[in-house]
């Protein structure tokens, strides 16, 4: 699972730089949250395409996660990029004082897509392309919200797992203080990824590292040193968010459908 | 033979665009004194066609933007992937090489890579032979990209006495674990080492670089000498124009030292590849 940090780095670089151009964009948009992920996303853009190209969208709501906002701010300090902070409060309570509920799933999301709904707005004003920060960890165990966190334009770091963003992230010298931040899916204060799941991100990689990229079966992994349980829920997590890694089914009546043979791929004629 | 490996990045789907490109890039090469010029696989149309390659296939014959290549191959020989249409509706992923204005042979891919991430099969027609040809630098044999990876349309160069062997590919990198390098590009090495070394004759391999739909194509283009060493190497992932001054008198240099090719007995191959397919079980 050791990556060449900068090799990668050069890669995620180029692919940033390079679909920018081909869809006529120069800027690129992003949720800061003052997390690793977001991080490593600006860290990349920003040397991709210049720091003056990339604006970190700060968007908590009221002062829930005090500290975020703080390393968000220091972190786009550091790379020079220009940030806009915009709370996102009043439109959550709005909704929420029509609809109440103390689910904290529920709201998670509305906040996760209210911050979806500022980026694409803000994409469109400062003519930038939004991108994504979702890892290949929480991509497969579908720790994301479908159309929330995980919309995005193009996503630099959909292949990499938690732990090989964090290897970047120490390549990219980011602040100590990201670096050693318990990662967090941030729907409310005090959760966090690992107490949720109940696994450490080293182990929930090397699982998945094995069931995914190496693909062994879950006895195979079990086999090789992972508890039972861990295993099973790992790979129940992997079956049961399969419909967030794709665009939902067409029900195919004509001739030619899209999705089925209707087929182009994403950068035709670019 | 001086030799300029064109590692590019295609438009996808955009033939204009890139014969624009092509005719650009062979005129650097020919201002640099290039005897030939290389291009990667399907250079003409980007390699995620899918349903756009009925749109960008051609007729080479009779094509007035492929004649403009023709007509670019006077003074400098050219070998450049492209949609071959034949037949009306029969679309190959071929390779061609163009010299002294006309074209001079046509290669079709024969190993469509179908699995993974490769659909090939889905959209081409296979390919049936591995035919050498004589071009001004001596016998020479196109392959396209997994072409290369059998062992076997190897061997056929090698039968065909091959003094060259020009590989055009569109290879994606997969694997983070090399150092500098995806890990597949030890795997193209690997051949281009063994082939050129056992058939002592020269491997050229341009690879392309750039996206598409997030696939890295990988660059790292090549040439192997007729002993098996490492000429010239191409950045990683990137754009690049590499120019290689190859000697041709390596080749005979390299037979009088390794006899592999005066040695080799396509009788008893064909025998028992005949006896092999005859007993093939499903």
């Amino acid at each position: 699972m050791k990556i060449d940090a900068p090799f990668v780095e050069k890669v995620l670089c180029a692919f940033i730089r390079e679909e920018l151009k081909k869809f006529g964009f120069r800027k690129g948009i992003l949720g800061l949250s003052g997390g690793l992920d977001s991080s490593v996303c600006a860290a990349l853009a920003a040397k991709a395409i210049g720091r003056k190209n990339v604006l970190g969208m700060i968007l908590p709501y009221k002062n829930t996660f005090g500290r975020d906002v703080e390393d968000a701010r220091l972190l786009a300090r550091k790379l020079g990029i220009p940030t806009r902070l915009i709370d996102i409060a009043p439109m959550v309570d709005a909704y929420f004082s029509q609809y109440p509920t103390d689910n904290r799933i529920r709201i998670g999301n509305k906040m996760a897509r209210e911050r979806m709904s500022i980026l694409y707005d803000h994409s469109v004003i400062e003519r930038a392309l939004v991108l994504g920060t979702s890892n290949k960890t929480e991509l497969l165990i579908g720790y994301g919200t479908i159309h929330g966190d995980m919309a995005c334009a193009i996503n630099p770091l959909g292949d990499l797992y938690k732990t090989q963003v964090r290897a970047l992230a120490a390549h990219l010298r980011l602040p100590s203080r990201i670096l050693k931040k318990e990662p967090t899916a941030g729907l409310w204060p005090g959760q966090t990824d690992e107490g949720e799941i109940g696994l450490s991100y080293e182990e929930i990689d090397r699982i998945l590292y094995q069931l995914v990229d190496e693909r062994k079966t879950p006895d195979e992994v079990i086999a090789s040193g992972f508890g039972k349980d861990a295993v099973k829920r790992i790979e129940t997590l992997l079956i049961n968010s399969e419909f967030k890694r794709k665009m939902p089914p067409i029900a195919k009546i004509s001739a030619r459908t899209i999705g089925h043979d209707f087929l182009y791929s994403y950068d035709r004629n670019r | 033979m001086k030799t300029v490996l064109a590692q590019i990045s295609p438009h996808l789907g955009d033939v204009e665009k890139n014969l624009d490109l092509h005719l650009r890039t062979i005129a650097t090469a020919r201002k640099k004194n290039a005897d030939l010029v290389v291009f990667p696989e399907l250079s003409l149309t980007g390699y995620t066609l899918m349903d756009l390659v009925p749109d960008v296939a051609l007729e080479p014959d009779n094509h007035p933007q492929f004649r403009k290549l023709v007509l670019a191959s006077q003074k400098i020989d050219i070998a450049l992937g492209f949609v071959e249409e034949r037949g009306k509706g029969l679309f190959y992923n071929s390779a061609a090489y163009l010299s002294a204005g006309r074209i001079l042979h046509i290669h079709r891919k024969a190993f469509l890579p179908t699995g993974g991430m490769f659909e090939e099969a889905k959209f081409f027609a296979r390919g049936q032979t591995f035919q050498t040809f004589t071009s001004r630098f001596g016998k020479t044999g196109l392959m396209i990209c997994r072409d290369f990876l059998s062992p076997g349309a190897g061997y056929l160069y090698l039968a065909g006495r091959a003094d060259i062997i020009i590989v055009l590919s569109a290879a994606p990198g997969r694997g983070m674990t090399a150092g500098n390098a995806f890990a597949t590009s030890r795997m193209w090495e690997l051949m281009g080492e063994t082939i050129s070394f056992f058939s002592t004759a020269f491997v050229i391999y341009c690879n392309r670089a750039g996206f598409e739909d997030g696939k890295a194509f990988a660059g790292g283009s090549f040439v192997f000498g007729p002993d098996g060493r490492r000429r010239v190497k191409a950045a990683e992932a990137e754009e690049a124009l590499v120019i290689a001054d190859l000697p041709l008198e390596d080749i005979r240099a390299a037979r009088k030292k390794w006899t592999f090719l005066r040695d080799d007995r396509p009788e008893v191959i064909l025998h028992s590849l005949q006896k092999i397919v005859g007993t093939h079980e499903d």
